[in-house]
């Protein structure tokens, strides 16, 4: 078979709508990040600019999205690059969910009030569980990049540490006493550290994709319908 | 391909088998039953092929499975044309080609002393990429064709009833009824291919060879046959090489890669497996390599 490479602009094009994909996660670790400091300084504005900046993500979205059904449409694409425009597909719309999630914490921050009853335990446990889902989502990217199955696999053991930080934020919620403004802070401060462990799960499951790319195979890490199983 | 049988005819012995021509051959043989589904295994052994001092093909061993289509792809060279057609001895009539290895039909060596060509031609019928109907004969004639060159005489009722059964099988008989005395050139391109494929299941073969059948088809001829396709596996073994892949993605159930590892050395069999398998996770990298196009 002659080894003159050919198809190389298709090629050039599919790394290209990869690099856009996952460039959307430095997007959305940016907007975790600002999230976050919104959160420690109940910074309203700086929410507000979280909340208008989810439209760069969902632009990156829409953009990438189109240009990979175009190549489905003209490339007929398939073994390893149908693989993976599948899976950039699936990354896309997790990554939009994700940007969608820090909205949803930083929709929460007016709500808590000027000076909120803020307990300090657990707004430094919720910025523990920011920070460390901020690591799994810079480690699906290499991951992806890498196609590194095992280190897409690590992913399961570091998102157990941010289900772990929101389970000890839940025991400190019930624990915070009867003033109903503490409660009603820390009820809310409860959904953003969802949000935040739903963001986690969503890196897990680009992990998944990643090991789909190279083993050709989808199975979740973790069923979480059938823990034992 | 006549002459080439009428050459091993003289050694046929009496022996009941499929491959070998009746010792008493007649009318009744010749005209086909009605349609089943005798659809047979293709088994190669470690086959070579030839050209003279120039080996084509080396050590392919495959299965073909009996009511799927297995398509054959690979670059131009690799040598799938030349193994569909050792696969109904019609390699063996180029002059300088040999066969080497063993390829049988059902467990019967279709190389075997005894075996006439001809007899293997009825059961692995061809179809070849340009569509070749009998210029000189009308539509009837041309499905009839192969009816009175199995020998003896058949029944204008019987071959009446081949025809339309045919042409109904090729999904042509509701464009052509009206005028089965034209001639068969008159057709569209589609149509004669069509033709072509009623001509060669009226003489009821088991496998079906299709060397690039839609080539010089435009796309909607090319989809009609690819349904035929789907259908005709119900009742034979097809076989297909194409060069088109998004063909083999649509119309096989099973795919086998053919590659050669430069110009001069033989083709081999890279890969087979499920169609599926072969275009969303090719286990071999030349296999993953040529469906995707990365080389041509």
């Amino acid at each position: 078979m002659p080894e003159a490479a050919v198809r190389v602009e298709y090629q050039e094009e599919l790394e290209r709508l990869e690099a856009s994909a996952l460039g959307g996660l430095e997007l959305v670790s940016g907007s975790l990040e600002r999230t976050l400091e919104a959160i420690e300084h109940q910074d309203v504005e700086l929410a507000q600019l979280v909340i208008a900046d989810d439209d760069r993500i969902d632009g990156r979205y829409l953009e990438v999205h189109q240009s990979l059904i175009t190549l489905l449409a003209t490339q007929s694409p398939v073994a390893t690059d149908l693989r993976l425009i599948s899976a950039l597909l699936h990354v896309l719309k997790n990554i939009e969910r994700m940007g969608d999630q820090c909205v949803n914490v930083c929709k929460m921050i007016p709500l808590t009030g000027n000076e909120p009853p803020a307990d300090e335990e657990m707004v430094k446990l919720i910025l523990t569980m920011g920070r460390q889902t901020r690591t799994l989502i810079s480690q699906s990217k290499r991951a992806f990049e890498n196609r590194d199955v095992e280190m897409a696999r690590d992913l399961v053991r570091q998102d157990d540490v941010v289900d772990n930080l929101n389970r000890e934020c839940f025991s400190l919620a019930l624990a915070i006493g009867d003033d109903p403004d503490s409660r009603e802070w820390a009820m809310t401060m409860l959904l953003g550290a969802r949000a935040i462990e739903r963001i986690g799960d969503n890196a897990v499951d680009i992990g998944e994709q990643v090991a789909f790319v190279v083993t050709g195979l989808f199975k979740e890490f973790e069923d979480a319908s059938h823990p034992n199983a | 391909m006549q002459g080439a049988a009428g050459a091993t005819r003289a050694e046929v012995e009496a022996v009941p088998s499929p491959l070998k021509t009746p010792a008493t051959a007649n009318g009744a043989d010749a005209a086909p039953g009605p349609a089943q589904g005798g659809a047979k295994r293709i088994e190669a052994h470690d086959v070579d092929l030839f050209y003279g001092d120039f080996q084509a093909v080396a050590g392919v061993s495959v299965t073909i499975e009996p009511n799927k289509a297995t398509a054959l792809i690979g670059s131009s060279g690799c040598g799938k044309t030349t193994f569909l057609r050792a696969l109904n001895r019609m390699h063996e009539l180029t002059p300088g080609a040999r066969v080497e290895g063993r390829i049988t039909l059902d467990d019967q060596d279709i190389y075997a002393k005894g075996v006439d060509p001809v007899q293997v031609r009825r059961l692995v019928g061809m179809v070849f990429q340009a569509p070749n109907p009998f210029p000189t004969m009308s539509v009837y004639e041309n499905v009839a064709a192969g009816l009175s060159l199995n020998g003896g005489r058949v029944k204008k009722a019987e071959k009446d009833e081949v025809v339309e059964r045919s042409l109904r099988g090729a999904h042509l008989w509701n464009e052509v009824k009206d005028r089965l005395d034209k001639p068969g050139s008159g057709l569209s391109g589609g149509q004669q291919q069509r033709l072509c494929i009623a001509r060669a299941i009226a003489v009821e073969p088991e496998v079906l060879l299709m060397d690039e059948p839609c080539s010089a088809l435009d796309p909607v001829a090319t989809l009609a046959i690819e349904d035929l396709i789907g259908e005709l596996k119900n009742r034979y073994t097809i076989a297909i090489v194409t060069h088109n892949m998004q063909q083999a993605a649509r119309a096989s159930d099973v795919t086998a890669f053919f590659n050669l590892e430069e110009t001069g050395k033989p083709g081999r069999l890279v890969e087979i497996g499920p169609t599926e398998r072969i275009f969303t996770s090719p286990q071999e990298q030349a296999t993953e390599d040529y469906v995707s196009g990365r080389f041509g």
